[in-house]
């Protein structure tokens, strides 16, 4: 086939890879050329994906995440017509709409929202909710906060371009100001993450020893180093 | 009747599942139930040596998938009880010579005949896992008190309520009470809190079990196996009995015992 089949267009809302019709392993060969090509003008840039009426599985989707993710671009956003492939999209941790604080979750009856204060920085308005136990192998990956209300477990992922705050237990990896942003915060109920990332700095857990008291904690970058702090009232 | 399809699955290998599945289908034909269990886990099968069916298989899930037999064909039937049977897996192929939708197909037509379905499910998230998966109504996930067989579990989890099977429920298995009173083994508390999801049972540690296994005959027919009651147990617990979670302490003192007696009257 000689058309292209595959069309990739820059927005504010990040690049936008259409995808047209035509066997998968063909489009998928044909993306990995491009993005060959051209990958240091896209690099770094999130990437929503419009897929059309085309139902795509959970292992084809992780693909071109991990595609993209060679090319050091992150896949943030699927839009498709069928329900199908947006509830994959939606188990990935993957926006299925371009507006912004979309929650990535299926339970529209109780959204919850977010009260803003006067000085909200831009990022605050691109904040996603979930209201789930994030499980061994999901990834969130999103450019701005990322709240969780329930779990992250041991395996799990979250990888926010702002903060990340979760209500319950963080035990599993967790990146906050991955655009390298050292001013970014992690707050949670229970905070014992197997690692903890923010902007450029890396901690590990001090050990999974069960403490008695369980304390919410704040961890945040202070003199070039992670530390965490309890949260108590002042 | 309708059969209630159930897949038993748990991302780690050598945690239980054939154990369980043959297990929990025996003990519902005790109970009257007919049954049928089919090994989902083509090229590695074993749920008919753990039944002790081996010596009778003619044909196998592949041969009805591929039309060269029907379904009803493929049923050992258990001489020992009445109402369970087993459709074995192909031992000389894999799990490609199988769709999702062949499962699905091949459980619709037997559902009308039976009460129960029960799938035993192959290790892994692969093609094997997604076939046992396909047919569901309700999905068991099974596993051990270890850390690495808890995080497998809790992928699996993640992976059924993509694929809105969900809510999963939950058997612990081999469950050592000693080593939980040491200090040196999870807790069910400690594994329910990472899972988050409804316990439907907790198995012990017996040595009946591999004893059973050996012989080709489910721990359930026998009365002084601790596994078996545990596994007549979750049975019950699925025919919608309210039967409480077994009392699990290791060897104890007098007294101990004692109060237990009095507790349980």
């Amino acid at each position: 086939m000689s058309q292209t089949r595959i069309n990739i267009k820059g927005t504010s809302d990040g690049l936008i890879i259409n995808i047209g019709s035509g066997d998968w392993a063909g489009l998928l060969a044909e993306l990995a050329g491009r993005l060959e090509q051209t990958a240091s003008f896209f690099k770094g840039g999130r990437v929503a994906l419009r897929v059309g009426p085309r139902q795509l599985t959970r292992h084809q989707l992780e693909n071109i995440g991990n595609l993209l993710q060679r090319h050091q671009m992150s896949l943030w956003a699927v839009l498709a017509e069928s329900d199908e492939t947006r509830q994959v999209a939606t188990s990935l941790g993957l926006e299925t709409a371009l507006a912004p604080a979309h929650p990535a979750d299926n339970s529209p009856p109780a959204r919850p929202t977010v009260e803003r204060n006067g000085e909200a920085s831009p990022e605050e308005a691109n904040a996603i909710v979930m209201r789930r136990t994030l499980r061994s192998g999901q990834t969130v990956r999103h450019s701005g906060h990322v709240v969780v209300i329930g779990d992250v477990n041991p395996g799990a992922e979250i990888i926010a371009g702002g903060d990340v705050v979760v209500w319950g237990r963080l035990r599993g990896t967790v990146h906050a100001g991955a655009g390298g942003d050292d001013g970014a915060l992690v707050c949670a109920l229970v905070l014992n993450p197997t690692q903890l990332r923010i902007g450029r700095h890396i901690a590990r857990s001090p050990g999974s020893e069960k403490r008695q008291h369980v304390v919410p904690e704040i961890a945040f970058v202070q003199d070039d180093q992670i530390v965490a702090e309890r949260w108590g009232v002042k | 009747m309708s059969a209630i399809i159930i897949t038993i699955t748990s991302g780690k290998g050598g945690v239980g599942k054939t154990t369980a599945t043959a297990n929990i289908s025996a003990a519902l034909a005790m109970q009257g139930k007919r049954v049928v269990a089919i090994d989902a886990d083509i090229g590695l099968r074993n749920l008919d040596v753990v039944m002790g069916l081996e010596n009778r298989i003619v044909y196998d899930l592949v041969h009805v998938v591929e039309g060269a037999c029907r379904p009803r064909q493929a049923m050992i039937k258990d001489k020992r009880l009445t109402g369970l049977y087993l459709i074995p897996a192909a031992q000389s192929r894999d799990k490609s010579a199988v769709s999702p939708q062949d499962m699905i197909d091949v459980c619709e037509k037997l559902r009308p005949d039976f009460d129960f379905i029960f799938i035993d499910s192959p290790a892994g998230i692969e093609q094997g896992f997604k076939n046992a998966i396909a047919p569901a109504d309700q999905v068991l996930i099974i596993t051990t008190p270890e850390v690495s067989a808890v995080r497998d579990a809790d992928r699996i989890i993640g992976l059924i309520e993509a694929d809105e099977k969900g809510p999963a429920r939950l058997i612990i298995n081999r469950l050592r009470p000693d080593m939980i009173q040491r200090g040196d083994m999870l807790d069910t508390t400690d594994v329910i809190e990472v899972l988050a999801i409804d316990l439907l049972g907790v198995v012990p540690d017996d040595e009946s079990i591999i004893v059973a296994t050996n012989r080709g005959v489910p721990a359930v027919m026998e009365n002084n196996s601790q596994a078996g009651q545990a596994f007549r147990n979750i049975a019950g617990r699925l025919l919608g009995q309210d039967i409480p979670l077994m009392e699990m302490e290791a060897p104890s003192s007098w007294l101990r015992r004692f109060s237990r007696l009095v507790r349980r009257t």
